[in-house]
């Protein structure tokens, strides 16, 4: 009897339970509902970023949130989007893990409840691809600083600021010809997927850039020691040495050189090479080794303050991804103003008119920014840098130089 | 060429030293105490995360941090040996093998939550130094390293031949019954063989710290060397780890330099199979006595 009265208070209660949390939901949908019907006539947009907080590429990830919300408080500080009666730009950060399963998710999830007027994400290209392809099926449009010339094919809503993986080969190769007249290029390579693809993209372009290759080497990730491998690096002859590796081989590869006493020049590539963590594991040793990046902090009058503000509260310069996101939440605030609309459709169809060359949109090397079909920037290109004094400074191509390159 | 040649074998014979602590540590548990420690690697970790946090809290140089590492890790041993492996010793195969993979993967995690996947390095005034003869280099680090790594083994083979307790190992890993009848207490023993061979571990990634960075999978990358020497030096043969060791890291180096940069574990691994096919007990059948 006792037990039949409590079952039948639980059910009571959890009927209960239902009304309450169901009219809370009601509520909640109406106020929804309400935000996006009132959207252009004030209050908030939404943007969605996606970037790895977490996992391996968390570092990084934390990195570009910070520059995400720095980007757009200094779009709201401004009076956020005029033709939207002064609506202020909203920032939804979804982590997306480091992880490709979770990127699916996570953008599916982030369309489906936020209704974002356009994204921009994920870092590493492996996580751009996929959250791209959930992108183009919404119909929202995607921002991305990601290299991957994959990104240009068959999409309509993805777009490309920046160089393209390409590109970045083609400036290395160059690059060498600034340290020697006769460049002999060493390729070492890690033997995955990424070390194959961005060596042999090396390999094929150097013939015609004048440039060498006397050795094209792939090795095991994870070496326990470099030296037989500088070893070989040495007896090649080369004078120059491109190495594509993640941090912790790059380490052993640039310490090992010091030990053999190696005069060569080092060319790193992009990612992981020009990011403030490299040299503070690297110190010293990292000095007057050059890279390419799609964004760099002294590039032009408007990177640099933003660098500042960025650096007064985070401690460190803005990285290349970094940088280059606050450029792309100021492409989207102008596609916004130009559609006077959040729907995603027309801010896609603002974006892909685009055609700036002042202001914070156009923070490119370059200093202009105009899609064609394939959603790439037909002004992009990549610029070329050394670490001098603890800082990245660009050194490449020679009208876009900010510092001298210091020689060996 | 020649000169290529000597300095691909003093490169290996460096590095060879870093695995030669590693794997007389697995092949001491496993003569002792027979349970195989897949773990080992993860106390390289640990010892280099050690070096690494009182060099950059405390500015310690790693090489000093080795009196801290190998105690706190021959206590860790002591720790590990009386909770766990001992829990575990009567039993079969397949719940000492799951215990101390457990435990790999385990570590490996923790480090991950708490010290992140970030690299970590030490810069010290020798982290980058060399010093040559003619045409060979020699890097500071790995020298220092490779010198301390042998002073530790030969310490150890000393302790093992010239003390009580060195023997009463040796004794209770040849037939712990007989030990035991001998009035030697095997799990006092077993809790020292399981510390020493943990604080060799600490040792190892102390050694390591001023020229390789830590990073919480760090291990996997030199225990997979180790149980390749403990194998080809015979199950349990302390002498014979340390000589395989040293042969493992001059054919990887030898490997990389003449075959190619992504095959040098091919060497390796060849050297393995004759080595099973010809002589299955490893190149130095028996105990060290």
């Amino acid at each position: 009897m006792k037990k039949s009265n409590s079952k039948l208070g639980a059910t009571r209660l959890g009927r209960r339970d239902f009304l309450v949390k169901s009219s809370g939901a009601l509520a909640a949908g109406a106020v929804g509902a309400f935000n996006i019907r009132t959207a252009a006539a004030a209050d908030t947009v939404n943007i969605g970023g996606l970037y790895p907080v977490t996992g391996n590429f968390a570092q990084i990830g934390q990195g570009c949130v910070n520059a995400a919300k720095l980007a757009v408080q200094m779009v709201n500080d401004a009076g956020g989007i005029k033709s939207l009666g002064g609506a202020k730009l909203n920032l939804i950060v979804s982590d997306v893990q480091s992880d490709p399963t979770v990127t699916r998710t996570e953008t599916d999830r982030l369309i489906s409840s936020y209704r974002p007027a356009a994204i921009h994400g994920a870092f590493a290209s492996a996580l751009t691809l996929i959250a791209s392809e959930v992108a183009e099926r919404a119909k929202v449009p995607l921002l991305t600083g990601s290299s991957s010339d994959q990104l240009n094919k068959d999409r309509h809503f993805t777009f490309t600021p920046f160089s393209r993986a390409s590109q970045f080969a083609l400036a290395q190769l160059q690059m060498s010809k600034l340290v020697s007249d006769q460049p002999k290029v060493a390729v070492i390579f890690e033997n995955t997927a990424f070390g194959t693809s961005t060596s042999n993209g090396l390999r094929e372009q150097a013939p015609a850039q004048g440039v060498e290759i006397v050795m094209f080497e792939p090795y095991s990730a994870g070496l326990s020691d470099a030296s037989p491998l500088i070893n070989k690096v040495k007896a090649s002859g080369a004078n120059m040495l491109f190495p594509v590796s993640y941090l912790n081989d790059l380490i052993l590869i640039i310490r090992a050189i010091k030990q053999v006493d190696l005069k060569i020049a080092i060319n790193g590539g992009s990612g992981g090479f020009v990011i403030p963590d490299f040299y503070r594991n690297v110190g010293n040793a990292a000095e007057g080794l050059l890279g390419v990046a799609h964004w760099n902090h002294d590039i032009s009058d408007n990177a640099q303050k933003v660098n500042a503000a960025y650096q007064k509260q985070f401690g460190e310069f803005l990285f290349e991804y970094a940088g280059g996101l606050v450029a792309q939440t100021f492409m989207i605030a102008d596609a916004l103003e130009r559609a006077a609309s959040t729907d995603p459709q027309k801010v896609r169809d603002a974006l892909a008119a685009l055609d700036v060359s002042e202001g914070y949109a156009a923070m490119c090397p370059g200093g202009k920014v105009k899609f064609g079909p394939d959603g790439k920037n037909i002004y992009a290109h990549p610029v070329g840098v050394q670490w001098q004094h603890g800082d990245l400074a660009t050194v490449f191509p020679k009208e876009e130089a900010r510092a001298q390159l210091i020689k060996a | 060429m020649l000169a290529t040649l000597a300095q691909a074998v003093i490169n290996g014979l460096l590095i060879g030293g870093i695995y030669a602590l590693v794997s007389i540590g697995v092949t001491l548990i496993f003569g002792v105490v027979k349970i195989v420690n897949f773990a080992q690697g993860e106390f390289v970790m640990i010892g280099m995360y050690i070096s690494f946090f009182l060099a950059s809290s405390f500015g310690v140089d790693p090489l000093l941090s080795l009196l801290i590492s190998m105690p706190t890790l021959f206590a860790i041993g002591v720790l590990v040996q009386h909770f766990l492996i001992r829990r575990v010793l009567g039993l079969g195969d397949m719940p000492q093998i799951f215990l101390t993979f457990a435990l790999s993967l385990l570590l490996m995690n923790v480090a991950l939550l708490l010290f992140t996947a970030n690299y970590r390095t030490v810069q010290t005034a020798y982290s980058e130094s060399s010093f040559h003869i003619g045409p060979l280099y020699f890097a500071v680090a790995k020298l220092i390293a490779f010198v301390i790594a042998m002073l530790l083994s030969a310490v150890l083979y000393l302790f093992l031949h010239g003390t009580d307790l060195g023997k009463a190992m040796r004794a209770a890993a040849q037939n712990r019954e007989v030990a035991m009848l001998m009035g030697i207490n095997p799990d006092r023993v077993f809790c020292v063989a399981v510390g020493v061979a943990l604080a060799l571990a600490g040792a190892a990634g102390s050694l390591l710290m001023p020229f390789y960075p830590a990073y919480p999978l760090v291990g996997q990358v030199f225990v997979l060397m180790a149980f390749v020497a403990v194998v080809l030096g015979t199950l349990g043969n302390i002498t014979g780890a340390l000589i395989a060791s040293l042969m493992m890291g001059v054919a990887e180096s030898l490997g990389v330099q003449f075959v190619g940069a992504d095959s040098g574990l091919i060497v390796v691994f060849v050297l393995l199979l004759l080595t099973l096919a010809l002589r299955p007990n490893g190149l130095f059948g028996g105990w060290a006595r």
